[in-house]
């Protein structure tokens, strides 16, 4: 193997991490509000591709397509709040877990039985005709991702940081009580945070499906690997979720080309492992105090 | 100001708090004094709704609130300093300065230039917060800490506050310096409703004081009264 | 005694007697194969229901156990050509082995973390199955034949009974399990995982041991799986099926053998429930009354909020409506397991059994059987002679959160056979000096020595192994555990006897012992006629004596009271002074952190009184209360505030 197809494998594979990197930073949106995450979270990018599909093919403009999509994925997050996690949070129980996890369930029999189980094809009116670009070929497709992907975070981080709402979450995060005598509602808070991360995880699926194709078990191997990114990143790091998230997608594009692409999946899952193992609250993470 | 009739609340199936009677006047400075486990705390968690109340009544401003859910009660006026100080760590100190208030800026852009005469003003009242307006709120110490507490309830520009232990956990010295700046508020027309271990202080600085006991309001009186009670001093020691 | 025997085996003995005759009089090879099935699953799911139920975790790596089994077992006999219980023996062991290993990293997690790692686990093994095709076939699967057994091939109904045998057994040895220490001990957890580690219990240990157990029992299961079906294919592990004996679990109710037969039965039917339109249409119309009655029921008496009532409700009519709109209800299935386990776990959290646990236990009131008498008290806490030596000294002790200086250069000594007081105002630092002596905190920095030899730091349960014990301000009893149980769970060397002997029901002996033990810490601490409640319904004063009498279990050296008077009303209180001077009498050093004065005045020899996280004042509690300092810090002095206010 040479060193050209090498570097090819990882541009090729860390462009795929990027997407990786925003399911995972969906994670990071629910969990700074209210400790909790969507573990159907892959479910809601594979159900909003399948949505975003049918607009297409229904004819409506790439460039309509794209917010419909995104608030479909919103309006999803917001119903799994509802549903699967509020009254778990309420009750200060793990059940939102178990809930989760069945919501997503029901989502993925869902588009089984609507949209079928084979694997279609995302038409989108941006080239796949590679560019060769400092000695690898790159296609504007691929850079469609890196453009999404970078803007939305960047525009998520800077509500965070320069709204006042923004400072909201963040103190909901820190104290839930604290922030409510504020006159901060926290039920609000973590309403917005499910439905910003559902939209978040419906561009996702807007992102890849032209790429990887759009079909009902895209939801299971996205979603293990973006456990593996946000684990590993730790679940409040924006700036860790994108370094891990390139690293695991071009060690996992390597060790497909080595060892063989049945074992695809493991790197991440070896790596989710040990990283919880020697250090749960992530790479990026920052440590809790125990009280009595 | 401030009315609580009868009010009833606890944990589960313990009832901590037995029909607890108070009134703070507008501009007054009212101190809830009593043991370790007597339901200050729980008092004052009852009226701010971060504990729901099984019975009674809590009047704001002319205004029933009991019910409500604490996010609302705060923006109808009432700000809550609670024990153990509560400010958002991770948070610049100007940022938890500016979430004080948040019940009266808006959501997204523009709110510094509301909030600056706000923060002026709590600026001029600790002006070491200002030396530290841009470091994490959990570096600081215990003192600063409180400072930034009542800050965060002072940039509410609330009707009425309540402040829970501020002396908590501080050197006697910083003490003094909490307890000239809550006389300070006192004389700039502040209404308070303060909960406070060091018997003798809150009796110095408050207009009346009420003894609680066991969920129950023992006794009501002027603080010179209470202050010459040498039998409650002694039960206080401690 | 009779009556009790009755009501709690027979039933047990009733049913695993109806099962095992069906194949005398049923030759059906389908019904006698969904009755081999039962039986396996019945042995998967009190496995799951170890993590699930006892350790309160959600696993969804079990399916992998079972996998993993069913492959040790198929290749012992492709392979190694080795016998029936050989295989099986491989298929257990490689559950426990990898049980264990996973157990390891993976709980020292909680909650998500924990399900996250079960998950990645249960991937990785899939992959593994798939992917080394050397080994296992890979996709292509693995046939087996069926080894004799003990020299004897096996007919259908032959299985069968080995299986129900099995299923048997490991539902005893569960049973005996849960009986002991151990079952307390997973209560104890779940309760309150820092008391746990505090009375040297170790949350840690029992998690990854129980953790293994129920491996090994997902390993057993699947041996068998694989000696049933004799054809072993890597997708048959999915995640579909992980979530299918999760339903199990949840829907026959957690932490109960009979709910995981319960869960084990539907199992088995859910194939059938979906194939045959009309049975799915009774079954999910009687979901959608069920679930309408519990709803209008828990709305009418206030006890469910309205989301709990309605969601069941809306998810069964979902399910009835589907039933009769849709083609293939086959097509739909993980939507239908979804919308039941979702009714379930908001309608019934508590699971069949739950429910009818309630219910009989009004039907038929069952007197526990009665206790052995207390132990004499020279046994259980031998008095130990004091010497007044150096027994607890701290140099320097700090411990900083961020900026927060919460504890700031402590020096302090305690001498053996002493109360010593511990004072100061609210947040001087009190907790935390005793959290980061009892192991909860490791200091920033500074030396603590127990006669001598330096304490171990950050370990709650390695102090504890020290000979140091304590109460918790806020309470930390075990809520779910009876009194006498809340004692038991912290007796120091009472329980030597080794797990798989506790299987096997050899721990009874020294179970009694125990009771007689605990006994008489109860009765020292007054609580004796309490012996039975629960300990969430005791007062709260005798919640704080609890664990006083919880903490003399670990026969301290030290004793580290912390505001054991806090909320106490003033009878109460003398109580708990006459209760200490007792357990002073029997030569326990003790550090007392009191707010009461006169509590302090009446007890201690020496008080250390603290402010800022620093010593300001040191000696017997008349010369401390007039150390100008200790009046300062307590009453905040008036005139200094006047002074301020001059200023």
């Amino acid at each position: 193997m040479t060193a050209a197809v090498l570097a090819q494998v990882v541009v090729s594979g860390a462009l795929m991490g990027l997407v990786y990197a925003l399911v995972a930073y969906g994670f990071q949106l629910t969990y700074a509000t209210s400790k909790s995450i969507n573990f159907g979270q892959g479910e809601l990018v594979m159900v909003s591709a399948f949505v975003s599909l049918s607009l297409v093919n229904a004819g409506l403009p790439y460039g309509l397509v794209l917010p419909a999509g995104m608030l479909f994925g919103a309006l999803l997050g917001l119903f799994v709040e509802r549903a699967g996690v509020r009254l778990a949070l309420e009750q200060k129980s793990e059940g939102w877990i178990l809930m989760t996890i069945i919501l997503g369930l029901f989502f993925l029999s869902a588009a089984e039985n609507v949209w079928g189980r084979d694997d279609r094809p995302f038409p989108t009116p941006i080239s796949s005709d590679p560019i060769h670009l400092l000695g690898v070929d790159i296609t504007p497709l691929e850079i469609s991702v890196a453009v999404g992907v970078f803007a939305v975070m960047g525009l998520v981080e800077l509500f965070k940081r320069v709204t006042l709402l923004g400072k909201a979450f963040e103190a909901v995060s820190a104290d839930r009580d604290a922030a409510e005598l504020m006159g901060i509602s926290a039920r609000r808070a973590i309403m917005l945070s499910y439905g910003l991360s559902g939209m978040v995880a419906a561009l996702a699926g807007i992102l890849v499906s032209p790429i990887t194709t759009v079909g009902p078990t895209m939801s299971s191997t996205l979603i293990l690997k973006a456990f593996s990114v946000a684990v590993v990143a730790g679940l409040d790091s924006g700036f860790g979720v994108v370094v891990v998230g390139i690293l695991l997608g071009a060690l996992e594009a390597v060790t497909s080309l080595t060892v063989g692409s049945g074992w695809r999946e493991a790197p991440g899952l070896v790596l989710l492992i040990l990283a919880l193992a020697v250090r749960p609250t992530g790479v990026f993470g920052k440590a809790t105090i125990r009280k009595v | 100001m401030l009315r609580v009739e009868g009010l009833h609340a606890g944990y589960g199936a313990s009832e901590v708090l037995q029909g607890v009677t108070l009134e703070v006047g507008a501009g007054q400075l009212v101190a809830l004094i009593g043991a370790n486990g007597a339901g200050k705390t729980t008092t004052m968690r009852a009226i701010s709704g971060l504990l729901k109340p099984a019975r009674g009544r809590v009047i704001l401003d002319g205004r029933e609130v009991q019910g409500l859910e604490a996010f609302q009660i705060a923006r109808l006026g009432l700000a809550h300093s609670p024990e153990g100080r509560k400010v958002f760590g991770p948070l610049s100190v100007e940022d938890n300065l500016l979430l004080g208030a948040f019940r009266r800026l808006p959501a997204f852009f523009g709110y510094r230039r509301h909030a600056a005469a706000g923060l002026e003003r709590v600026y001029g009242l600790f002006p070491k917060l200002k030396d530290r307006r841009t470091q994490a709120a959990g570096t600081l110490s215990g003192g600063e800490q409180q400072m930034l507490a009542i800050g965060r309830a002072l940039m509410a520009d609330p009707k009425v506050i309540l402040l829970d232990e501020p002396s908590m956990g501080l050197a006697p010295i910083i003490v003094q310096e909490v307890f000239a700046t809550i006389r300070r508020l006192k004389e700039a027309g502040t209404t308070l409703l303060l909960v406070e271990q060091f018997a003798s202080s809150a009796l110095a600085v408050a207009d009346r004081a009420y003894v609680m006991e066991r969920g129950r309001i023992l006794r009501e009186k002027s603080t010179d009264d209470l202050r010459h009670d040498e039998g409650l001093l002694q039960a206080y020691l401690g | 005694m009779l009556r009790r025997l009755v009501l709690t085996r027979g039933p047990e003995l009733a049913v695993l007697g109806f099962l095992a005759a069906i194949p005398l009089f049923v030759t059906n090879p389908y019904a006698l194969g969904l009755l081999t099935l039962l039986a396996i699953y019945g042995i998967l799911l009190i496995g799951l229901d170890v993590t699930v139920g006892y350790l309160g975790q959600v696993n969804l790596s079990h399916v992998a156990f079972l996998g993993l089994g069913a492959y040790a077992a198929g290749l012992v006999v492709v392979r190694l050509h080795g016998g029936f219980t050989f295989s099986l023996a491989a298929a257990t062991l490689v559950g426990l082995v990898f049980g264990g290993l996973l157990a390891f990293p993976a709980l020292r997690l909680e909650g998500p973390q924990f399900a996250l790692a079960t998950l990645s686990f249960a991937t990785l093994t899939a992959t593994a199955l798939n992917e080394l095709e050397a080994l296992t076939g890979g996709a292509q699967g693995l046939s087996i034949l069926r080894p004799p057994f003990l020299g004897h091939p096996l007919s259908a109904s032959g299985f069968f009974w080995l299986c129900l045998a099995l299923f048997a057994l490991v539902w005893m040895a569960m049973r005996n399990l849960l009986a002991s220490q151990w079952g307390r001990a997973f209560e104890a957890l779940r309760d309150s995982p820092i008391a746990t580690d505090a009375m040297g219990v170790g949350t840690y240990r029992h998690k990854v041991a129980a953790f293994a157990l129920g491996s090994a029992l997902g390993g057993l299961a699947g041996g068998l799986y694989a000696l049933n079906f004799l054809y072993l294919q890597p997708q048959s592990y999915s995640y579909d099926l992980m979530v299918i004996l999760l339903l199990g679990v949840v829907l026959g109710g957690r932490m109960s053998l009979w709910g995981a037969f319960l869960g084990a039965c539907l199992v088995v039917l859910l194939p059938n429930l979906l194939s045959n339109r009309l049975l799915f249409q009774v079954f999910s119309g009687l979901g959608l009354l069920l679930a309408a009655y519990s709803g209008t029921r828990g709305l009418v008496k206030k006890t469910t909020r309205p989301f709990q009532a309605l969601a069941p409700v809306v998810a069964m009519g979902l399910l009835v409506v589907g039933g009769l709109k849709v083609q293939n209800t086959e097509d739909w299935r993980k939507a239908i397991f979804a919308l039941m386990l979702f009714s379930v776990v908001v309608g019934l959290p508590e699971g069949v059994m739950g429910f009818a646990a309630k219910a009989l236990s009004k039907l038929f009131h069952l007197e526990p059987p009665a206790l052995p008498p207390a132990a004499s008290l020279d046994e259980v806490l031998p008095a130990r002679a004091s010497d007044g030596s150096s027994l607890l000294r701290l140099i320097d002790l700090k411990q900083y959160f961020g900026g927060v200086k919460a504890v700031d250069g402590v020096s302090m000594n305690v001498v053996s056979g002493a109360i010593h007081g511990l004072i100061g105002p609210n947040g001087s630092g009190k907790s935390t000096l005793v959290n980061v002596v009892s192991g909860l905190y490791t200091p920033t920095s500074g030396e603590m020595t127990l006669r001598g030899r330096l304490l171990p730091t950050g370990s709650l349960m390695r102090v504890a192994g020290f000979g140091v014990a304590r109460t918790f301000q806020n309470l930390q009893i075990f809520s779910g555990l009876s009194a006498l149980d809340n004692v038991m769970v912290a007796l120091r060397g009472a329980y030597r006897t080794p797990m798989p002997l506790v299987l096997l029901g050899a721990a009874r002996g020294e179970e009694r012992k125990a009771q007689a033990d605990a006994l008489a810490l109860l009765e020292l601490t007054g609580l004796g006629v309490d012996a039975r409640t629960p300990a969430k319904d005791l007062t709260y004063g005798s919640q704080r004596l609890l664990e006083i009498a919880r903490a003399l279990a670990r026969r301290p050296e030290l004793l580290i009271l912390d505001e054991p008077a806090a909320g106490l009303a003033h009878p109460d209180v003398m109580r708990l002074v006459e209760i200490i001077r007792r357990i002073a009498s029997r030569g326990v050093t003790m550090i007392l952190i009191e707010h009461h004065m006169d509590v302090v005045s009446e007890l201690c020899t020496t008080v250390t009184v603290l402010d800022g996280g620093r010593v300001i004042a040191e000696g017997t509690p008349d010369e401390v209360k007039r150390h100008p300092k200790v009046i300062e810090a307590y009453l905040g002095q008036a005139p200094a505030a006047g002074a301020a206010a001059e200023a």
